[in-house]
């Protein structure tokens, strides 16, 4: 690795982290480093999609929660509860309390299952300098231990339900196929009340470490409820002032894709924001029990905090927290030893279900049809969520470190930045590769095209949105040495070309910046790579034809295919309003993936995947 | 020397990974009769180790997963794929049943991002594997078993029971036969402990078809019992719906009218 650097270099830094976040598998980050700034920096997730949402259309509501636990091995238990929590609003059933106690122990089990695991194999050893749990044993064998025992005393709560840890087979809608009896309930209970002075001291320990302090203006939002610390259901909170029913979700925070991420960015009012632990107990301190909020009271933090890095300590007290409400709950007799069951099939309808899983807060819409099939899914699990938050953290933490510092350092830094998160999937974190790459020569990249983007469209009239948003990207700093250089050209219309402008370049990208019509949500960029074929005429507000694509190719003199980049209709009451910030953000970053170099694993875009469907 | 093992992952929820992770006392014990080199979840990191045992979790998804499979196989002398993603495609083998080319447009504004192959597959069918230990979960105690069998020299047996004979061996009362719920025990590979009708539930085939067992006449029955052909189709065609016979029993019912 390089030494100290020099800040007047023109310094660019990559770091790959393989498998991160709760879509598993490769991820990489990116970041540039320039003139002592960052001008780049991308979570990348590479993970294959696998297409939940999709294929549980036509499926029976009953096997939802078999399903949608396969969509994580360490959280299963959430997935269920937020199907069936949803299906049940559709099928208009209401858990009885006895219910309600039930699953918020077999949640209680998954809290501390997963948040043990992540404590003592993912977190911890990155602050005794070792790599592994098998490491950490050697020098901190009760402490391990100690963590192993929470976490399978999480793994038999669960089991207790469900018979197994790993996809469950106890939840179904209208209540468990197996209630235990009192027996069982009460052998775990002695296991749990035995825990709790454990419990304790994982969270002294855990507040004991040496956390580093950096605070951060973040919003925090997590479910709310009138009585009890957030778990099995509640109110969307964030410390901004929301406060509303989980079914208008779908209206306040968006959902949209970047270019270098199979998962999709969720914003808040167009801005990133955190869900998790510390989220939740910014908001909900008050509803602790007594005795953990004691224990939080002696580690001297003040709730709310600020600083990602008390996540560890948030996630210790939710550990004491869980197996508190474990406890008490195991104890409680049933009311009533009947379980009625939904009526078969459900009705045609639309239902929500939100609950907070151990990282966060999960929301599942589901759509029924006449035949009381699914008809349409969306599901927003919390690391995704979190995606946003956690690039403006490093973008945040890393300037705050100092960007000078050498690249180990660097490195270190944002894995354990990542790793407060608890991406599901947080093996990433021990292994950035740093690659310092110390040149004076602008960056060196794979494609080296020049870039032509067009906004199609009257500048002058009404149908203005393409131009004034290329007017808008021509404005805009991160894209200058692009510009200056030659590799991106902005026009705003095809005058300038049908004037004489020629480019001398024929193997230039001839992007076109066009409308969509009727289509969904804000904030979606559409790309298709048109190789001949004609364009379907849902993709452009234009009804780009084969023979104005042909005319538009010999007027640029580009002999490459042409590209399309088609916007979503603008959400507001004229179709070609001011043009909306978030576009130019979106198109931006679409431009800054195509200039910037890629990784090798980014690079290929198969062709036959961009054709028109 | 210990023997050397490293645990790969592909396209999966990683709850096979947790067959190890939640063995608790026992993964520090395992970690001192083998050396673990690569396992991302645990913290150890090396792709490109030569170990003597190579677990393999998750489907072949993309053209990427093909080159790095055929990585692993030349650096393994024992290559074990566990789980029901590895050794049938999994519940996203459910993919290979639709027509996906508009599903990534459906859900991901800018598709051509997305590199995913068209057919999800099990690893087997990229390149040779020498043992498979199916379920969804694995079972933890069947991975550490086949640990200990190969340190020994011993071939793992293979599981040739289905569900029915863990029923019978746990005195569950038959629930396709008394309850009249369409149960895939008879046609499933053991190992789970017969767990959902355990819980009064009919299976639902997480460990997948016993080879050449009769699904046909299992499919019969379930018609018999009141499920109409799309039904019988989500029956069969769930967790392994990748894997024969469940795959032809699928092909077959999909066809015909409901």
């Amino acid at each position: 690795m390089a030494g100290p650097a020099d800040v007047s270099d023109r310094r660019k830094i990559r770091i790959k982290v393989p498998a991160l976040t709760r879509v598993e598998g490769e991820g990489a980050l990116d970041l540039s480093i320039r003139d002592g700034r960052i001008t780049e920096l991308k979570l990348n997730i590479y993970e294959p999609p696998r297409y939940f949402e999709k294929f549980l259309e036509g499926r029976e509501p009953a096997e939802v929660p078999d399903i949608v636990a396969r969509i994580c091995g360490i959280c299963p238990v959430a997935y269920q509860m937020s199907a069936v929590q949803a299906l049940e609003q559709i099928a208009g059933f209401t858990p009885s309390a006895d219910l309600n106690k039930l699953r918020r122990i077999m949640y209680c089990g998954e809290w501390i299952q997963s948040h043990a695991l992540h404590i003592h194999l993912l977190a911890a050893p990155d602050f005794f300098g070792c790599n592994s749990i098998t490491e950490l044993a050697r020098s901190h064998a009760a402490e391990v231990h100690r963590g192993l025992l929470l976490q399978a005393l999480g793994n038999d709560l669960i089991a207790l339900f469900g018979g197994r840890s790993v996809h469950p087979v106890g939840v179904k809608l209208g209540g468990f196929h197996r209630v235990p009896d009192q027996a069982a309930r009460t052998a775990l209970a002695d296991r749990v009340d035995a825990a709790l002075p454990a419990a304790a001291e994982l969270v002294r320990w855990c507040a004991s470490l040496p956390l580093p302090h950096d605070d951060q203006d973040f919003v925090s939002v997590s479910l709310r409820h009138p009585s009890d610390y957030p778990i099995t259901g509640g109110r969307l909170l964030s410390d901004t002032g929301l406060d509303v029913d989980i079914s208008e979700y779908q209206q306040h925070f968006v959902e949209h894709q970047v270019p270098h991420s199979t998962a999709l960015h969720a914003l808040l009012n167009h801005e990133p924001y955190l869900v998790g632990p510390l989220a939740r107990l910014n908001l909900n301190r008050d509803r602790l029990p007594a005795a953990t909020r004691a224990l939080a009271d002696e580690t001297g933090i003040r709730f709310p905090s600020r600083n990602m890095f008390h996540s560890l300590v948030a996630r210790a007290l939710e550990i004491h927290l869980a197996l508190t409400e474990a406890a008490r709950l195991l104890a409680q007799p049933d009311d009533d030893d009947s379980l009625t069951t939904p009526a078969s099939p459900l009705p045609a309808g639309t239902g929500f279900g939100c609950t907070e899983a151990p990282r966060g807060t999960l929301w599942h819409r589901y759509d029924t049809d006449a035949d009381g099939l699914i008809a349409n899914a969306v599901i927003i699990p919390p690391t995704s969520q979190n995606q946003s938050r956690i690039e403006q953290d490093l973008h945040r933490s890393l300037t705050r470190l100092g960007l000078n510092r050498d690249a180990d350092s660097l490195r270190l830094r944002a894995e354990t930045v990542i790793r407060n998160y608890d991406p599901c999937i947080s093996c990433a974190t021990h292994f950035l590769t740093l690659n310092l790459v110390r040149d004076t020569s602008p960056t060196d990249p794979s494609d080296r095209r020049p870039l032509l983007l067009l906004g199609t469209g009257s500048a002058l009239g009404t149908d203005s949105r393409a131009p004034q948003l290329v007017t808008a990207l021509a404005r805009d700093p991160t894209l200058q040495p692009y510009i200056a250089d030659g590799r991106l050209r902005l026009l705003a219309s095809l005058q300038p070309l049908r004037d004489g402008l020629s480019l001398a370049d024929a193997s230039a990208r001839l992007v076109v910046l066009d409308t969509l019509s009727g289509t969904p949500t804000a904030g979606r960029l559409r790309h298709l790579r048109l190789n001949g074929a004609e364009p379907p005429p849902a993709w452009s507000s234009h009804q780009l034809s084969l023979p104005q694509l042909a005319e538009l190719r010999t007027l640029v003199g580009v002999d490459q295919p042409l590209e399309l980049l088609a916007l979503p209709p603008a959400p507001t009451t004229t179709p070609d309003g001011p043009v909306q910030a978030t576009h130019v953000a979106v198109v931006r970053d679409w431009l800054l993936t195509q200039l910037v170099a890629r990784t090798a694993v980014s690079d290929t875009e198969p062709a036959d995947k961009s054709d028109p469907a | 020397m210990k023997p050397s093992v490293a645990v790969h992952k592909f396209s999966s929820c990683d709850g096979c990974q947790l067959a190890f992770l939640n063995l608790g006392e026992d993964l520090l014990a395992l970690t001192e009769l083998v050396d673990i080199r690569h396992f991302l979840e645990a913290g150890l990191a090396e792709e490109d180790a030569k170990v003597d045992i190579a677990f393999i979790e998750g489907s072949v998804s993309t053209s990427e997963d093909a080159a790095r499979l055929r990585h692993i196989r030349d650096n393994s002398r024992h290559l074990i794929t566990i789980g029901a993603c590895a050794t049938a495609g999994g519940i996203q083998a459910l993919r290979n049943l639709h027509d996906t080319t508009g599903w990534t447009a459906a859900l991901y504004a800018s598709p051509q991002y997305i590199d995913s192959l068209d057919q999800v597959t099990p690893i087997r069918d990229v390149i040779p594997v020498d043992l498979e230990l199916w379920g969804c979960p694995v079972n933890g105690r069947q991975v550490i078993a086949a640990v200990q069998q190969l340190l020994f020299g011993v071939a793992p047996p293979r599981q040739q029971d289905s569900v029915c004979l863990d029923c019978k061996r746990a005195g569950n009362t038959c629930v396709l036969v008394s309850g009249n719920a369409p149960c895939l025990g008879p046609v499933t590979h053991a190992g789970c402990g017969a767990l959902c009708p355990a819980f009064g539930r009919a299976c639902y085939g997480c460990y997948g078809p016993l080879e050449n067992s009769n699904t046909e006449a299992l499919a019969q029955q379930f018609a018999r019992l009141g499920l109409d052909a799309a039904a019988i189709t989500r029956r069969f065609g769930l967790i392994t719906s990748g894997a024969e016979p469940f795959a032809g029993t699928v092909a077959k019912w999909r066809g015909l009218p409901t």
